[in-house]
């Protein structure tokens, strides 16, 4: 028989659908047609054919952006949107585990994710040029499951998670490229930082040819799990009021 | 002050329990102090206290929704969180905090879901909660087009969604028309049964009076006084009694001179007890006053509220 929660699971669908879902596919499509529009233009007047490579270039181009940022859209407010909003009031007088309710929530939005951006690769492939869309995806699905955890661990602590997670991403980024090739306790520090390098190095691998380093995944998906689990013992001992 | 309830077993139980939000800065607000309350099964409790006395803290203690910074909190000898997780309770927040794009009926849904109303029966529970709240024409309206009332009606219905062992009601008639709340306050006494625990927060004095078995009066997070409410009690002893007259105004100032006159042939007077004030109405009769009405000018709730608020300043 299925729990109260699995059959919320429709209702949760289609709350991503309709805050987030809509939002995630029109960023994708503006942010992907900064770059392509100008590159179809410019191919056209100069009357050159578009290439399989071009065509894998300009994705790349796009790509850790609208994966990055579409991630951070659908991520932020997890949990802390519940909680600022006070919908908690009545979704938690019912007999809820908060825990087992927020990872469903994460779920469906990893399922919504997928969902947009493979929309979103289809139209890449249907308006630019037909390409192997699994490794694109897989580097997308790489991208959210490794903030994933971190966005779910922040959004459990902090009312305002959007802020703290900018700062996080944007703290990690500068101490990689200040700190990363010092050595001695700098590089140390950054080692704890989430190992976002590794994750944009997985990229052309997964792009060109549908490979990754499983080392580098790993390490950047347990990063993200030991959080994700972290998020789920706030969401347990921390009241959520 | 009789703080354990007499023979039916205990369902809720406040042992010492205090609460203190602290902000980054170091400072801080006592919320709830050195509180302590059993609540028996099948009884309703009502909670009285001036803005800000820490009422709607003690509920979120009580849903687990904030953790006691001292003391504890049980409902069945469970963790707040444990019980609500298993069980679930019927709660009306005061803040109707719905998500404002959704629609009212499958707002309902929604929270009939997760409250585990088996599937198939779902959508006629939630018919049978619209009807009895009477929002069928609301129904399919946005949660932020709903009137201040139509969503109180709203919240009610979601917390009637299922039979439930423990029901929290928040300031319930807060936003109702006076034809509402006379129908809520017969919803509530359908509530009353000898398995259910029902516990009212209001600012409504009478309200309380009305509905509740016993009245809590907090103030500054403290319990000042737990207060037995009752017909018998409430009309047994002496108070203040309002007198209104047909005719014969000028003689009530003759005949009783502690009277005082409030206009339009209505007075204020104290009287000792039943027995004094029936003697008083018969000499006002005798003397051939009309008197049009007799009722109390605040019931003992009020007073001893006035009292006890009065006594925490």
């Amino acid at each position: 028989m299925k729990s109260n929660l699995e059959h919320y699971f429709l209702w949760q669908l289609r709350d991503f659908i309709r805050e987030r879902g809509v939002a995630m596919l029109l960023i994708g499509l503006l942010f992907g047609m900064t770059v392509i529009v100008p590159m179809k233009v410019a191919t056209s007047a100069t009357g050159t054919q578009l290439t399989d490579r071009m065509a894998t270039q300009i994705l790349m181009l796009v790509l850790p952006q609208v994966s990055f940022i579409t991630s951070f859209i659908v991520l932020n407010g997890l949990v802390s949107t519940d909680r600022i909003r006070g919908y908690y009031r009545f979704l938690f007088s019912k007999p809820v585990s908060v825990p087992v309710y927020y990872a469903q929530a994460f779920l469906v939005s990893f399922l919504g994710y997928c969902t947009v951006f493979t929309i979103l690769l289809a139209l890449f492939v249907a308006f630019v040029k037909p390409i192997m869309p699994f490794g694109t995806l897989a580097f997308g699905a790489l991208v959210f499951l490794s903030l994933g955890g971190i966005a779910f661990f922040i959004s459990s602590l902090f009312r305002r998670d959007w802020i703290v997670l900018s700062v996080v991403l944007a703290g990690t980024w500068i101490m990689g490229s200040w700190w990363g090739q010092k050595g001695g306790i700098r590089q140390a520090f950054v080692q704890l930082l989430p190992p976002l390098g590794k994750l944009t190095g997985q990229m052309d691998g997964l792009v060109n040819r549908g490979t990754a380093n499983p080392a580098d995944v790993f390490h950047v998906l347990g990063y993200s799990a030991l959080f994700f689990a972290a998020g789920l013992i706030v969401l347990h001992r921390r009241p959520i009021g | 002050m009789e703080l354990l309830h007499p023979a039916a077993s205990i369902v809720i139980e406040f042992s010492r329990t205090s609460k203190t939000y602290r902000s980054i800065l170091g400072r801080s607000v006592i919320a709830v102090e050195d509180f302590s309350l059993q609540v028996a099964e099948g009884e309703i409790l009502g909670i009285a206290g001036p803005n800000g006395a820490g009422k709607s803290t003690l509920l979120s203690l009580l849903l687990g929704y904030l953790r006691p910074t001292s003391g504890s909190v049980r409902i069945m000898g469970q963790e707040p969180r444990t019980y609500v997780q298993k069980n679930g309770i019927g709660y009306l927040p005061e803040l109707m905090t719905i998500n404002p794009q959704w629609r009212a009926d499958t707002a309902l849904v929604r929270f009939a879901t997760l409250a585990n109303v088996p599937a198939p029966d779902v959508s006629a529970r939630v018919d049978e909660v619209i009807d009895r709240l009477g929002i069928g024409e609301h129904r399919d309206k946005k949660i932020k087009a709903l009137s201040k009332g139509n969503l109180q009606r709203l919240g009610v219905a979601q917390a009637l969604l299922r039979d439930e062992k423990v029901m929290i009601l928040d300031e319930p008639t807060h936003g109702l028309d006076p034809v509402w709340t006379q129908r809520f306050r017969d919803i509530v006494e359908k509530l009353r049964a000898p398995t259910r625990t029902v516990i009212i927060a209001s600012h409504n004095l009478d309200e309380l009076q009305r509905l509740a078995d016993r009245v809590a009066i907090i103030d500054r997070g403290r319990l000042q006084r737990l207060v037995t409410t009752g017909y018998d009690q409430a009309t047994d002893t002496g108070g203040t009694y309002r007198i209104a007259v047909a005719s014969g105004a000028e003689q009530v100032a003759v005949l009783l001179p502690s009277a005082h006159s409030s206009g339009d042939g209505e007075f204020e007077v104290s009287f000792p007890d039943i027995e004094a004030m029936n003697r008083a109405l018969s000499t006002l009769i005798s003397n051939g006053v009309v008197v049009a009405s007799v009722v109390p000018a605040r019931s003992v709730l009020e007073q001893q509220f006035r009292e006890a608020v009065g006594e925490s300043k």
